[in-house]
């Protein structure tokens, strides 16, 4: 059933936004244990409530409206955890065995499809990433072009979402 | 296709370069802008890749340099028209190429000096840590000390009770990341120390371990 308020569609706005706001509450808060999954369950409620009370009006973009709810919601929560940790430890959270094999699958494809990249796409991939060179200090170490050391990236990243997907 | 201005501010993001209001800038950005986010996840799924991988993704690279310059000596020998002169001289100097270039690898590597202290902990050579060695007002943004030498690869630790987290980096300074942050909690005591390793992967020297407390609010 959808409902139209002042021309948004909710559900749309839930499917549309749901993964970047996901994203940012798993940035703050990793992405072991519930916690994200509570807060961005609570973050989707509250923006549905705001738009469905007329709060929100359209008045500033909804990318806006979700992010200033969602980085309000991570302070608040990382402040609430920290008192109630001061009086307990944190309970370790209970193991899902599906979505850490899940995950450990897709750790897995990823690590071969790296590997599987030709020596010059691994290259920079290294320098950039892991070693935290700066684009001119790879082109430097690699004797490329600075311009050079960005297509490499983003083709590495072409090839890798096609490797994965196989 | 335009390229969106924020997009050259993802790689910084992802490797948590952007601080204050930068940072906040643009994570309001990417709400408003799916080319940006969708870069964005694949991105940051790319970089934990690769920081998983470190130095395995190039391992075989390092193997394969040499041979390259002994088949450039045999060509330039083997081209008929070069007058006896010139090929001494160009044999002379590329055997100082070859000579030069192989001694990095007939060069052992210094063993490290390592002895058992009273605690039965293995000690090498010194490796001082520089912030946070006291106590501290917040949970630490960056953990830093002192750098050992060339070519060399630190593994941070961070405990509370147990481990909490650990990273490598080749840098002598690391930023913890804000999920870690965010779990470390005011009048919690925390320790954390440093591993040095060679070029070759051989563990050259530990930290001690140093504690620091969060202050109580």
């Amino acid at each position: 059933m959808k409902t139209k308020t002042e021309g948004l569609d909710l559900e749309q706005v839930i499917l549309k936004y749901k993964p970047v706001i996901t994203f940012r509450v798993k940035k703050a808060l990793g992405s072991h244990g519930p916690d994200w999954e509570d807060v961005v369950q609570e973050i989707l409620s509250q923006a549905v409530q705001k738009i469905q009370s007329g709060e929100f009006r359209g008045d500033s973009s909804a990318g806006t409206f979700l992010y200033t709810i969602t980085s309000r919601r991570i302070i608040d929560f990382i402040r609430h955890k920290t008192k109630v940790l001061k009086e307990a430890p944190e309970p370790v959270p209970l193991a899902d065995p599906y979505k850490d094999a899940v995950e450990r699958e897709r750790s897995e494809m990823l690590a071969s499809a790296l590997a599987k990249l030709k020596p010059k796409y691994r290259e920079v991939l290294y320098l950039y990433y892991y070693q935290e060179l700066s684009r001119d200090e790879v082109a430097a170490r690699l004797g490329i072009p600075v311009r050079k050391v960005s297509e490499r990236v983003n083709y590495a990243q072409k090839l890798m979402k096609k490797l994965v997907r196989k | 296709m335009n390229a969106c201005p924020f997009e050259d501010q993802i790689d910084r993001y992802l490797l948590n370069q952007l601080s204050g209001e930068e940072k906040d800038r643009f994570e309001e950005h990417y709400f408003n802008c799916a080319g940006c986010f969708e870069k964005l996840a694949g991105r940051d799924e790319l970089v934990r890749a690769v920081k998983r991988q470190g130095e395995k993704l190039v391992r075989d690279l390092a193997a394969g340099k040499e041979p390259a310059r002994l088949s450039v000596f045999q060509r330039l020998l083997s081209f008929p028209a070069l007058k006896p002169w010139a090929v001494a001289a160009v044999s002379a100097a590329l055997v100082l190429v070859v000579i030069f270039g192989l001694i990095p690898l007939l060069r052992k590597e210094a063993p490290p000096r390592f002895f058992l202290n009273d605690e039965g902990t293995v000690r090498g050579e010194s490796l001082s840590l520089v912030s946070p060695v006291t106590d501290v007002k917040t949970a630490p943004a960056y953990l830093e000390w002192k750098k050992l030498g060339e070519d060399v690869e630190y593994k941070i630790s961070v405990y509370d009770n147990k481990l909490l987290w650990t990273e490598t980096t080749l840098k002598t300074r690391i930023a913890v990341p804000d999920d870690i942050r965010s779990r470390m909690t005011a009048g919690q005591k925390y320790s954390w120390e440093v591993r040095a390793f060679s070029s070759k992967g051989i563990l050259i020297a530990v930290s001690n371990r140093v504690h620091f407390r969060i202050s109580a609010e």
